[in-house]
Order: C-alpha cells, then structure tokens, then sequence
C-alpha cells in the first residue's frame, strides 16, 4: 500500500508544477483576449479602460506585425504583474507616433516569442488607445545587457524598441535583452 | 488483466477503490503528459528556429586554431569571425605656415559578411577638417557638408538601403568618428578625409603634432560622487547632468598590449617646406628617413614602413640660421575677402633689466591609473625639476590627485630647504592608481589662500588629461580663475591635446606637452622661461585702413618664445596693422604693411576654425548662450565647409551594393593601449563604473561586437529593460519530468506487486 503513496504525491506535485507553468501562458492568452476587449473601448471612448474591475493598468496601444499575423496589446507600465498579462510601455520612453523612441517589453515564452520571427525589414503597425495609427519598419535588432541598452532617449527621430529576453530557448532568465529597432514611416 | 484484478480483489478489497483511484490519476497523468508532449514539440520547434537561421547567417566559422597569427577575432554568441582590418595612411604637406594633412584609413573586411565598421581617433585640436573622399573600387565619392543631424539621417538610410557610406563626426575638437556602411565580405574601402591646420612655433623651433590614438578616458559617474567628495567647495554637487553624456562615443574596445599584438599599421609622409632654410629637423617618438631635395624642403618618412597606432607624431624643425624669424604674415583670398594669418614674435627683455618677481606656484600633478607605467616617471621627474627651480622668495604648494586628492600644505607655504625636502619626498613616494577626478583639484589649485597681489599666482598642472568630462574642468576654470595663470603640463605619449590648450587659453597661461623621459629637462626650461619671465600683455591689433574681424577675439598675453598669433578677414588687403602691448612694465608695438603678406594656403578655413573656438570660449565663459554660439559655428561651419560639434560630413555610393536580405554586422575597430600605459592600471581600477562584464572581456580582450556594448552602469539616458522572462518553460518542463517519474514509480511498483 504505501509502495504507491509516493508515485502519487510526486504525480501531483508533477501536476501542479505543470499545472503552475502552464497557467501562465492561459492567463497570459486569456488576459489578452480580455485586453482586446477593453482596448476596442478605449479607442471607441477615448478614455482608458481597465480590462477587468481590479486591473492596476490599463492598455495603451496595440502593436501588430502583419506578414506573420502576430499581435498584442501593450499595457501601461513595465512592472511584474503587469507583463503577467502583456507587452508593457516602458516607464519614461516616449508614446508611439512621438518625437523619441517608444519601449515595450514583454515576455520571451509569450507575447513577444513572435519576435524572433520579425525580421529586418518587417512593417511594425501601432494603434494607440486614442484611436491614431502609426506605420514603422524595422531597421536593426540586437542583444544587449538589461543595464546597457544603448537606446538614446534624446533621439530627435521616431523610433519604436520591442524588447524581450534573450536567447528566446533558454529556461532560466539572464541579463540578456533582445531588442528590435524599428523607425517610423508614416502615419498609417 | 481480469485474472490479476480477481487476485487483487480476493486478497484486499479495500485495494480495489485506490487502485481506480490511481489509474483515474493515471489516465489524466497520461493526458496531462501527451498534450505536454505535444506543445513541448511546438514550443521547441518554434524556438530551435532562430537557433538555425541565426547559424546559417555566421558563414564564418572561424575556430581560433584556423586563424593565422596576428588576426583579432570578434566574438559573437560564441562563434567567432574575422574582424574589419584597419590600416592608416598619414600624409602631410607644410607649406610655410600652415600644414594640409590627408588621413587615409583603409577597412578591409577579411570576413564573410556585410559589416559596418566604427572607428575612433583622434585629430589635431587645431585641425580645420574639410574634406571626406569614399574611395570604393575606382570610384572616388566626394562626402558633403551638412547638419550633424541630418547627415546622420542621410548615412542611416543609405545603410538600411544597402548603399556605401561614410560618415564623419566630431565627438570633442580633438576626437572624430569614422563610420563605413556595407562593407561587402573580401572588399576594402578607403576612407580619406582632409585638415588644414597651422603650424605650432614656440622660440626657435617649428613643430607638427600627429596624435594617433586616443587615450582611454576616465569618465566621472554622474550621480554618485558629489556625495563622495569632501566638503573642500561648495556647489559642487549642484550638477545635474551626466559630465560625459557622449561616454559611449569615446570609448572604443582597447587590446591589451600584454595579449595582443599592436594594431592599426600606420604609415607617415611628410612633405616639409619651411619656406627658409631649413636646420635641424627631428623625429622625437619614432625613427624616421629623411631626404632633403634642397636647403628648404625635407621628406621625412618612417624608417620601419609602419608602426602601430599607439602614440603621437612628433616632428620639429629649426631654421638653418641663429635665429627664427619674428614675423611671419600671410594671406589669402577666397571668395569676396581677403584671409591674413599674423605670427609675431615679441622681443625678450634682457635678463639684467629684470627685477625677479616673486611668485606662488602651486603645482598639480595627476597620479591616476591612466598616468601609470612611463607617464608618471615623465610626471614626477618635471616636478622634481620645478621644486628645484623655485627661489626662496617664492611661496609653493603641492597638490595631487585620482579620484581622491591631497595637498601636502593646508596653504601655500616659503620655499625654504625644509619644504622643499618635504615636497620632493612626497612627489617621489606617489603611485599610480585610480580614477581621475580632476575638477575638484582644479578647484583646490585655484582657491586663492594667501591673497598677496605682489606675488605672481601661477598653477602648473601636470596631466594626461585623459577624461571625457573636459566641459566641466572649462566652467571650473572660467567661474574660478581669478589672478591665477593656468599652465598645463601634458605628460605621455598620448595626451589629451583639446584639454591642454582649451585649459590653458581660459586659463591665461600656457601649454607645455613633455612625451618623454629625455624631453623633460628641455620642455620643463622652457615652461620656467615663460613662468619667470613677464608676460606680453595687454595685447591689441588695430588696422590702418580696412574693417577686420580678428580672431582670437580676446588677444591673450603672450609668454616669453611664444609668437602671437592672429588671423583676420579682411575686406580689402590695404594698409597696415599695429599690434600694441606692454612687456613687462614697458610699451611695445610693431607695424606690419598688409602689402607684404606672402601667398599662403588654407587661411579661411583656419580663421573659420578660429572663430569657432571663440564662440565655443563666449559659451563656456557665459558670454554668448548656448544657442547663439551654435547659430554662428553652425554659420561658420556650412560657409567654410568644417566638421564642427554641429556638422558632419557625409559620403553615400549611390549605387547599392549589399543585397536586400543580407544581414549586415556593426564592427566597433579596436585601439591599441598609448605606448607607456599600463593596462592593468587603466583597467584594472581607474574604470570600477564599468560592469564586471566589459572587465572581464577586456581582460582576456577578445574584443567585442557592438551589438552587445557593454556600457557603464551608471547612465541615466539609457533605458534599463524590464525583466521578460517567466519561469513557465521551467516549471512545465520539471512538472513534466515528475509526472513521468511517478508514472515509472507506480508501474514498477504494480509489477513487484503482481511478482508476489
């Protein structure tokens, strides 16, 4: 009898590690499909909208790449909880469609895992939460250190980061940071 | 299956109700591990991908044993290749007064793939740079003037098109940029770019300065050190701003002497045409051939074909006769106005007709990390000369400084024995070692203790000036000069020359540069000849007949050897000028006719470059604001055609030439270490801003690709990216493992239990 107690608890702890790793990519997909929701109002309404009644952030724009149909809303604020759920606009970097570069960072395994099939040259199209949208290509992508990005945020061009960790297949985080430069081309 | 569950089931019946249990646990596992198994060979299919096309764009593979001798390799992501191979090509023509330098630097890409090549170096500071040639196969491209800003953009384009380019930028007056786009695998690309700059004349002897490397600079951190220091000033922690907030454009990768073999080959011609007999001329840092096809011209090459680029070009040269000649006037017409460039020479008083003057010198000497190796032995043994000059009347202090600083006197103190002895057992006992904060010893030199206006306030400050912070070091000098006079001291072989001259012209004082061991007695003479002799003062040149806009539009005092000189934009080439002054206690003035002015070359462009370093003074002096100093260099800059802190130059191939597709690597070139220098030294310490990750690939000096520059940590104007990696992968994955290992578990158990 006890010979099986054993299997059993290691079969369930087993299930709940898994269980855990996986329901961060269900709250990460389910999140955004709340977020579309939310964000659609927001650009009806003008006004920001939280996803959910509880939601410490709000969504702010929308970042799609057409050629391999890749899309995700990005959230206001780069903090924990809030890349849980979405890109995040990262604190003190400039609005999209603005003079100075716009970051957002999200996570390598869910929604910025697309990154890695963007490649130079790609057309990178922003919605803001006010409705305007915005057209960039990508020009240049790099590995950098977290501490050493090397993004100038006094750049007097428009210029969008998507940043995400790197190497895309490791399993433990790093100070590496991929990141995909791109520039504005127009207003779309 | 029946005949087991009926043993079961006879034997424990209360077995019966877990077994279920576990097999219902057991069926889920399974579910639970195929979906598992099935988004795993997703998620790693999705995430081998780039593994793969990133491999197949590194055509080269390169292992380090393949690599012949001497090749620096780059390391990337663990795959390393070939790196763009530098040579430089250094030819100069003097012609009387004023000398035309053409820099060629040849990128060679030995590799397989597109490259962007960076390279940085330095200038003369009084260089006028006006030309930028892209020699590309047998097509020459002629580079254009424009707006930093917008040359930037034309360069950026043409590299996202595929198309060659070059681009020239000024990061201080003294240090230039070289950019190269789309250097196709196998190609070289020739990048030429042009100076006019006059020629240095101190006494009796002519020189030219070639630098070749920038030294590494010692970058102060912006925030944390206004709290480090001690309360020596006030103030100090008032500035807001990063000191070096361009620190990442001058801070090439630097190889470790020790590890690598030097770099850069450089070859060096220059082309010497006095305009009077010529005497001796001399080489003072590296061997030389020279030829000499008649009494006023003289070739004068390297004797090995080239040497690495790790210290400056030093060439001097004398006239045949006793003595050099006073005057020196030369014009030039461009455009609709005449250009004149004055050197004159003031008369010495004789030594008997002097009363001495007694003075206080308070002597600074650098003792960073950077002045390591030969640097300090050259620091201390003119500092040793000076103590030894000093009379007794004289008053003297002794300040040194790295990151931390000390004076040996709380005031300056008699120059009696005792103190001298004291002065002289402490230069010798000084060492080496950390960061260089030079404002705030700056500052402690300039601090006037003692107030006595019958003493001659002198500070002789002896340095390398190797930090990236000179602005800074500027506003402490104009906001705190007082009477002081400043003389600046460059030691090494590789000194910040911007630093130097800036310093001392806001300073009031005068510019020494000692390279060597063998130069200090000489150099140091001369700086006391000028220190103890009374200054021409109270300078002032009028014309006769013509408006002139005269520069330097404050006329410094002249020190004893030194000529003054002056450049002018005349409207019209008539009359005559007068300069007046005072030398010592008496009148002095000369009168120049304009008609005798012989033809010279390259005049505008060095009142152009004149004039931009007066209104670059007026801003750091806060007699012109910011934007009016920008409005008239960036006048300045576009009508004389000059690489200016606002203009860049730029040169694009039209054609394309890299394929659409090809990716394309950015290459930073690396520099070698400035002859002397200890790399541990510089390293070691003096940079503890930098993370420990750019220490440790210095260290084993791989070199780096730009693509992962490492930075120093502490820099505001950068964005610090979030954390964006989730522990999913991982838990699933172990998760995963445990669910199969309980599965083995309980088959291997039920199996013990059917062989009872």
């Amino acid at each position: 009898m006890p010979r099986f107690i054993s299997p059993l608890a290691l079969a369930l702890v087993g299930a709940i590690l898994f269980g855990d790793g996986a329901y961060i990519h269900a709250k990460a997909w389910l999140a955004q499909v709340l977020l579309e929701r939310a964000f659609a109002q927001s650009v009806a309404t003008g006004q920001p909208t939280k996803p959910w009644s509880w939601a410490d952030t709000w969504p702010v724009a929308r970042v799609e790449v057409k050629r391999i149909g890749a899309h995700a809303i990005v959230l206001a604020g780069s903090s924990g909880q809030a890349l849980a759920f979405g890109p995040g606009h990262v604190e003190q970097t400039a609005n999209a469609g603005e003079r100075g570069v716009a970051v957002y960072s999200a996570h390598r395994d869910t929604h910025f895992r697309f990154l890695q099939n963007v490649s130079v040259g790609d057309e990178i199209d922003i919605t803001r939460s006010d409705g305007k949208r915005f057209r960039y290509r990508s020009d240049y992508s790099a590995v950098v250190r977290f501490d050493a990005s090397g993004i100038d945020l006094a750049t007097q061009g428009h210029e969008l980061v998507l940043s995400t960790c790197w190497p895309f297949d490791a399993l433990t985080p790093g100070p590496e940071r991929y990141i995909l430069h791109a520039t504005m081309i127009g207003p779309d | 299956m029946s005949t087991i569950s009926d043993i079961e089931s006879d034997e424990h019946p209360m077995l019966r109700q877990l077994i279920k249990l576990g097999l219902v646990l057991l069926v889920q596992g399974i579910a639970v591990i195929l979906i598992g198994f099935v988004a795993l060979l997703v998620s790693l299919f999705v995430s081998l991908d780039p593994a793969w096309s990133a491999t197949s764009d590194q055509a080269t593979l390169l292992q380090p044993a393949e690599a012949l001798s001497g090749t620096l390799l780059l390391k990337d992501d663990g795959v390393t290749t070939e790196a763009v191979r530098l040579g430089i090509d250094v030819d100069i023509t003097v012609s009387g007064p004023t000398l035309r330098a053409r820099v060629t630097q040849i990128f060679r890409n030995p590799g397989k793939d597109w490259v962007e090549a960076t390279y940085v170096y330095p200038l003369a500071t009084n260089g006028a740079v006006d030309t930028l040639k892209m020699v590309v196969g047998d097509r020459v491209i002629i580079g254009d003037i424009k707006e930093r800003q917008q040359a930037r953009v034309i360069y950026e384009q043409a590299r996202r098109d595929g198309q060659k380019a070059a681009l020239t930028e000024q990061q201080r007056p003294n240090i230039f940029t070289n950019s190269v786009a789309n250097i196709g695998p196998g190609e070289t690309v020739l990048v030429q770019i042009e100076y006019q700059e006059p020629v240095h004349q101190s006494g009796n002897e002519y020189s030219l300065r070639v630098p070749l490397v920038v030294g590494p600079r010692y970058n102060p951190s912006p925030i944390v050190q206004s709290v480090d220091f001690r309360p020596d000033g006030s103030g100090w922690g008032a500035t807001k701003t990063d000191p070096v907030p361009d620190r990442d454009r001058i801070t090439p990768p630097v190889l470790d002497p020790r590890k690598n073999p030097p770099i850069n080959p450089t070859s060096i011609t220059v082309r010497l045409q006095a305009g009077f007999p010529l005497g001796d001329v001399k080489s003072h840092h590296h061997a030389v051939k020279t030829d000499s096809p008649d009494a006023t011209t003289r070739i004068v090459r390297l004797a090995d074909d080239t040497v690495p680029a790790d210290r400056d070009f030093e060439l001097t040269w004398k006239p045949a006769a006793e003595k050099a000649p006073s005057v020196g006037l030369f014009r030039e017409h461009v455009g609709d106005a005449d250009y004149l460039l004055a050197f004159v020479t003031p008369p010495t008083l004789d030594q008997a007709t002097q009363k001495p003057l007694p003075r206080e010198a308070v002597f600074v000497i650098d003792n960073s990390g950077s002045m390591g190796g030969t640097s300090i032995v050259q620091a201390k043994a003119s500092l040793l000369y000076a103590l030894g000059r000093l009379q007794p009347n004289d008053r003297f202090n002794v300040i040194r400084f790295d990151d931390t600083m000390d004076a040996l006197f709380p005031a300056s103190v008699p120059a009696d024995a005792d103190h001298i002895r004291e002065a002289t057992s402490f230069v010798s006992a000084l060492q080496a070692r950390g960061g260089t904060e030079m404002v705030p010893a700056m500052r402690a030199a300039l601090t006037d203790g003692i107030g006595d206006t019958n003493m001659l306030r002198q500070v002789v400050f002896l340095t390398d000036g190797a930090i990236g912070n000179e602005q800074q070091l500027f506003e402490t000098i104009t906001a705190m000069r007082g009477r002081s006079r400043i003389f600046m001291v460059g030691i090494g072989s590789a000194p910040n020359t911007y630093l130097m001259t800036r310093a001392s012209e806001l300073g009031r004082g005068a510019f020494t540069h000692i390279g060597s061991v063998e130069q200090v007695e000489e150099r140091m003479r001369g700086l006391f000849a000028k220190l103890e002799n009374p200054a021409v003062t109270g300078l002032s040149a009028k014309f006769s007949d013509t408006h002139a806009d005269v520069t330097p539009a404050m006329v410094p005092d002249v020190y004893r050897d030194e000529p003054l000189v002056l450049a002018a934009k005349l409207d019209k080439l008539d009359g005559s000028f007068e300069i007046k002054g005072r030398v010592g206690d008496r009148p002095w003035s000369v009168t120049l006719p304009l008609s005798n002015a012989a033809e010279g070359k390259g005049l505008s462009k060095l009142w152009a470059n004149r004039k931009i370093g007066d209104a670059e003074v007026a801003r750091t002096m806060r007699e012109l604001t910011q934007e009016d100093a920008d409005k008239t260099i960036l006048a300045l800059a576009l009508e004389h055609q000059l690489v200016t802190r606002l203009t860049s130059l730029v040169a694009v191939d039209k054609t394309p030439s890299r394929p659409a597709g090809e990716p394309l690597r950015l290459s930073e070139l690396p520099i070698n270490l400035p002859a002397g220098w200890d790399f541990e030294k510089v390293f070691g310490e003096q940079m503890q801003q930098v993370p420990a990750q750019l220490r440790e690939r210095r260290a084993d000096a791989t070199g780096r690709t730009a693509t992962r520059r490492p930075a120093p940590a502490a820099q505001p104007d950068t964005v610090r990216l979030p954390k964006t990696a989730t522990t999913s992968e991982l838990k699933m994955i172990a998760g995963l493992i445990l669910l199969l290992l309980s599965l083995f578990l309980f088959v291997f158990n039920r199996r013990q239990l059917l062989a009872h």
